[in-house]
């Protein structure tokens, strides 16, 4: 650290040593003197005794150690001579810090969503435990779904775990005073807080004895953030009564600054006891804390030095036990004996889960990881063509390192001097990348699908992101300097002396492995870019499967402001029919479930035919009489539901049933659909009474990949808890907005409106990990493109500029122009074969790995392989042409008189 | 002939300078100096490495350089001690005495 200090004030130390040195010297000429020896010798022997240069040199050394003082003195050199060539500066650093750029933001988005350890004490120790095999109950949720009596019992495994706890995502209408409004947050057992380690920044926490019995514990806890943004850190916040789903609660205590709960996308406002889920959950009619429901996630904390293997080993035994006393419990369904065999053949699964359980990770990590690896390809293309761009340069300063050669500066010395020529451009790309890094993030983060992850994540710079820019700009400078240190290395002294400027230290050879490896490169990504641009393409084309332009889409969720499910019902009627009436609208319908939000009501049915058939998994949706027209999906057969289908309010039960193609071509192969019984579930106790009236085309549910077998019910069956209503509008959907606010709010003037959005909206907001993938990926594919473009034009001007005075003897000899272009070119197409054959396999190899994003497409498909082989060598051929055309044109004369 | 003088043995020299600064403080001619005269002139100092060693000692902390009037009436950059010096210079005459006891306790064995 002083030897940096010592750096910035060299100039005073020097002064210094001077004035020190000179007061000894005239001091012991003056004592000389004055023993009667004559000044001129005594000067001359204390120049002698002193040895002023070593004495000076020595100091220095001192003063900073001598590689730092070298390595100072290098940046300082290449430094100097950058500003003296700033359009190859620009060049570089422009590349550099491209590839740093996005490296660096694709980085912060890995880190954020995959690798970012939850802000817990320990992290290292949770594990998340979930169920494999057949569970048999129902349940709501996203993944990793458990029971609470599951998460109670797992409590008492002490000699595995040091604590258990279970939570659940959640929305809840949550009102301060105002108006009621949608926020996140999760519900979760007692020991959640303890287990985690997270303490109150204000107040308490939840604890074990809010969560005892139900209804217990009317409290909830804000996260930090939530309570400066929304109560901009009001001290008084403990003991203020909140409204949640109509419900009052008491705010108990503030979490720590920086716990955003254990799912990254997903990040809740605040936390309630599973004790109030009949409050937070206002659709759960039945005893959660009791009942064999899967709806929580289960995470544990494992004792110290053990493993989640051994644990899981060790829990297998008593979970073989718990099984079967599960069977005896409140709400577990009658089953086949077939069933009950593979509900008891179930284990529990433990996997660390320091980052805590995320559906965006899983949905989202993939994705991420191509995108990751393309940017690292991209930055290594941008380090090639830095070292090309060196190795250019290299050859222009050959006469001014033949020089400082042939005065005795090592070779090891001027490798240094120009591995520090790139390390300094690389660390200045790497700031101006780090610059931009926060805004590619934030442009990133729009891309992203699920709502929660714009809130949930940041382009903000961490430490975490700063070490690894430093890192990866250290890494591409050490890269890109390489190749021209090493080759700085190597030649004669002699022939790079006689050689004239400009042709010497050519590096011919390593330029054309470099151009090989960047033609290579970039085929990678541009092949891959193309996938995923026909992927997105192919899907759009695609379309859902029902009408979109012209159709908005708004949600309510009445009994999350105090409706009972009856009232539910009858007020969605109501909005229905009255949406309907409005001038500003056409034809409209009603769904219990939005459609093309990646989740689904889903369950196993049961088909009564001359024999009972068990199915799969069927997506299930509860529609309005005049649904299917409103999105033009066409009713292949039977009807569609009218007025009569619903049952009156107050009667429980489905009575009839709209099923799609895939689902009779699947399980009625061969039949007459129309009269067939059907139930939903699968225990023999499932009565088949729901007759289906009619079949209609498939269309896509979760997303636009989806091609599942559905069935539909009517809607209005009394047991609703909201729904999302698709609404034709005449003119623009803006227009149409206001007069269905008013509706709403006549019926609740407290109700709030979840969304409006259209479905053209709503089919782009599905597709944005696709569009994700293709907008970067192609962005990264045109700039690796224009990168070995480049490149190549490089080499091969320089190719020809070596090559004149051979060409021109050619020429003078009788060779003709074609012959010249021809010379050249084969050279550029040597290098795009040799590219394109390395390329090629590695497609072949890592195409595994994408295939689960693309559709329509294979990894390896042959046209696409081959439009961007095309497109590569099209584009090489042409870059490669210019210098070749120019060889053409050498005059016989001009290249001889050349030497 | 000039009287038979010892190069300063290696190492040794930074002590030296810790000890005679450990007295007062003094410049780089007034150090060199005084090392002829306290040594009798049996110990010859180099003056080239003098400097080095004096910058040296003060990169570690031992010593603090400050510009002031010298006897001459011109300016001289004047050394002295700081604390950490102080300590160290305790420490090295420790081991320095120790390692002269350990070398005289073989010579007496050889001797006998």
């Amino acid at each position: 650290m002083i030897e940096l200090f010592n750096w910035f004030r060299r100039r005073s130390l020097e002064r210094g040593l001077d004035r020190e040195l000179q007061y000894h010297f005239d001091r012991r000429v003056a004592d000389l003197t004055a023993n009667g020896i004559p000044e001129s010798e005594a000067r001359r022997r204390v120049t002698g005794e002193l040895g002023l240069a070593n004495v000076r040199e020595e100091v220095r050394d001192i003063w900073l150690t001598r590689w730092f003082r070298d390595f100072l003195y290098d940046l300082r050199f290449s430094g100097r001579s950058f500003m003296r060539s700033p359009g190859f500066t620009a060049a570089t650093l422009l590349s550099l810090a491209l590839g740093i750029g996005a490296t660096s933001a694709l980085y912060s988005l890995v880190d954020q969503v995959i690798l970012h350890a939850l802000p817990i004490r320990d992290a290292a120790r949770l594990v998340l435990v979930d169920w494999k095999g057949d569970q048999v109950a129902g349940g709501f949720g996203s993944w990793n779904l458990m029971s609470y009596p599951m998460c109670r019992d797992l409590q008492q495994q002490t000699q595995f775990f040091d604590g258990v706890f279970c939570r659940a995502e959640i929305q809840v209408n949550l009102s301060a005073g105002g108006d009621p409004k949608p926020v996140a947050a999760e519900v979760v057992s007692g020991s959640y807080f303890p287990v985690l380690g997270i303490g109150p920044a204000l107040g308490r926490v939840i604890e074990e004895s809010d969560d005892a019995a139900p209804g217990a514990g009317p409290f909830v806890v804000l996260s930090n953030d939530f309570w400066q943004t929304e109560f901009g850190g009001a001290a008084d916040i403990v003991g203020r009564k909140l409204l949640i789903n109509q419900h009052p609660m008491t705010v108990v205590g503030v979490a720590t600054a920086g716990f955003h709960g254990v799912d990254v996308g997903a990040v809740p406002v605040l936390w309630i006891p599973a004790s109030m889920y009949a409050e937070a959950i206002p659709g759960a009619d039945e005893d959660l804390l009791r009942r064999p429901t899967f709806w929580m996630q289960i995470l544990a904390r494992l004792r110290p030095n053990l493993t989640p293997q051994r644990a899981q080993a060790g829990l297998q035994p008593w979970f073989k036990a718990w099984l079967l006393e599960n069977m005896v419990r409140p709400g577990f369904p009658i089953i086949t004996a077939d069933r009950r065999r593979q509900y008891l053949a179930s284990s529990l699964e433990l996997t660390s889960a320091p980052q805590g359980h995320s559906p965006l990770r899983r949905s989202l990590s993939q994705p991420l990881w191509v995108l990751f690896a393309a940017t690292g390809v991209l930055l290594s293309l941008a380090c090639l063509n830095v070292a090309g761009l060196f190795l250019a340069r290299g050859s222009a300063r050959g006469r001014e390192i033949g020089t400082r050669l042939a005065l005795g500066a090592s070779r090891g010395r001027i490798g240094r001097q120009l591995l520090a020529d790139s390390v300094l451009l690389a660390l200045a790309g790497g700031v101006l990348g780090v610059a931009v890094a926060p805004l590619a993030v934030r442009a990133l983060i729009v891309f992203l699908p699920q709502e929660g992850a714009a809130s949930a994540l940041r382009g903000t710079l961490s430490l975490r992101l700063l070490a690894f820019a430093f890192f990866a700009s250290l890494a591409a400078g050490l890269l890109s300097g390489l190749a021209p240190a090493l080759h700085a290395g190597a030649g004669s002294l002699v022939s790079s002396l006689r050689e004239r400027a400009g042709t010497g230290f050519g590096g011919v050879r390593l330029r054309k492995c470099i151009v090989t490896l960047q033609v290579a490169f970039s085929l990678i990504l541009v092949i891959g870019a193309a996938l995923f641009v026909r992927t997105l393409a192919g899907l759009l084309a695609k379309g859902p499967g029902f009408e979109t332009t012209g159709i908005l889409s708004f949600a309510i969720a009445p009994v999350q402001n105090g409706h009972s499910r009856a009232d539910a019902g009858r007020l969605v009627r109501r909005i229905d029919e009255e949406v309907r009436a409005l001038p500003a609208t056409g034809k409209s319908g009603a769904a219990r479930y939005a459609f093309l939000t990646g989740g689904s009501w889903n369950n196993q049915m049961i088909i009564q035919t001359d024999r009972r058939i068990v199915t799969g998994n069927v997506n299930l949706n509860a529609v309005s009489p005049g649904f299917f027209s409103t999105l033009g999906i066409r009713i292949l057969a039977g009807r569609d539901f009218d007025t009569h289908d619903s049952r009156p309010a107050g009667t429980l039960g489905l009575r009839s049933a709209i099923v799609n193609e895939a689902f009779v071509k699947r399980y009625l192969a061969g039949r007459d659909p129309l009269g067939t019984h059907i139930a939903v579930g699968s225990g023999p106790d499932a009565k088949a009474d729901i007759v289906i009236v009619g079949v209609c085309t498939g269309f896509n549910y979760r997303d636009l990949r989806d091609n599942s077998e559905q069935a539909f019910f009517p809607l209005y069956e009394s047991d609703d808890s909201g729904a999302t209503f698709y609404v034709q509008v005449r003119g623009t959907p803006e227009q149409a907005i206001p007069s269905v606010r008013r509706i709403v709010r006549q019926a609740d003037p407290r109700l709030p409106i979840l969304w409006f959005r259209t479905l053209d909206n709503q089919v782009n907001r599905s597709l944005s990990t696709e569009r994700l993938l293709a907008a970067l990926s192609g962005s990264f594919g045109a700039l690796a493109l224009l990168l070995s473009l480049i490149g190549l034009y490089g080499v091969m001007s320089f190719v020809v500029i070596r090559r004149t005075r051979e060409i021109g003897i050619r020429l003078a000899l009788g060779a003709t122009g074609a012959s010249a272009v021809r010379l050249v070119l084969r050279d550029a197409v040597t290098m795009i074969t040799a590219g394109m054959a390395i390329a090629l396999p590695c497609v072949a190899a890592f195409g595994k790995l994408v295939q689960a994003q693309l559709f329509g497409v294979t990894a390896t498909d042959p046209g696409t392989v081959a439009a961007a082989a095309l497109t590569l060598a099209a584009g090489a051929l042409v870059a490669a042409f210019i210098p070749a055309w120019r060889a053409s044109n050498v005059s016989p004369t001009d290249a001889l008189r050349l030497e | 002939m000039p009287p038979l003088r010892f190069p300063i043995p290696q190492g040794t020299l930074d002590m030296l300078i810790l000890q005679i600064l450990s007295l007062e403080s003094a410049h780089g001619y007034g150090i060199a100096q005084r090392l002829e005269q306290i040594s009798r002139s049996v110990v010859q100092v180099n003056e080239g490495s003098l400097y080095p060693a004096l910058h040296r000692l003060e990169q570690k902390g031992w010593l603090r350089g400050a510009w002031k009037q010298s006897e001459t009436g011109r300016d001289a950059k004047f050394y002295s001690l700081t604390p950490a010096g102080r300590r160290q210079l305790a420490v090295e005459k420790d081991s320095w005495a120790r390692l002269s006891d350990a070398v005289k306790l073989i010579f007496d064995e050889g001797g006998r």
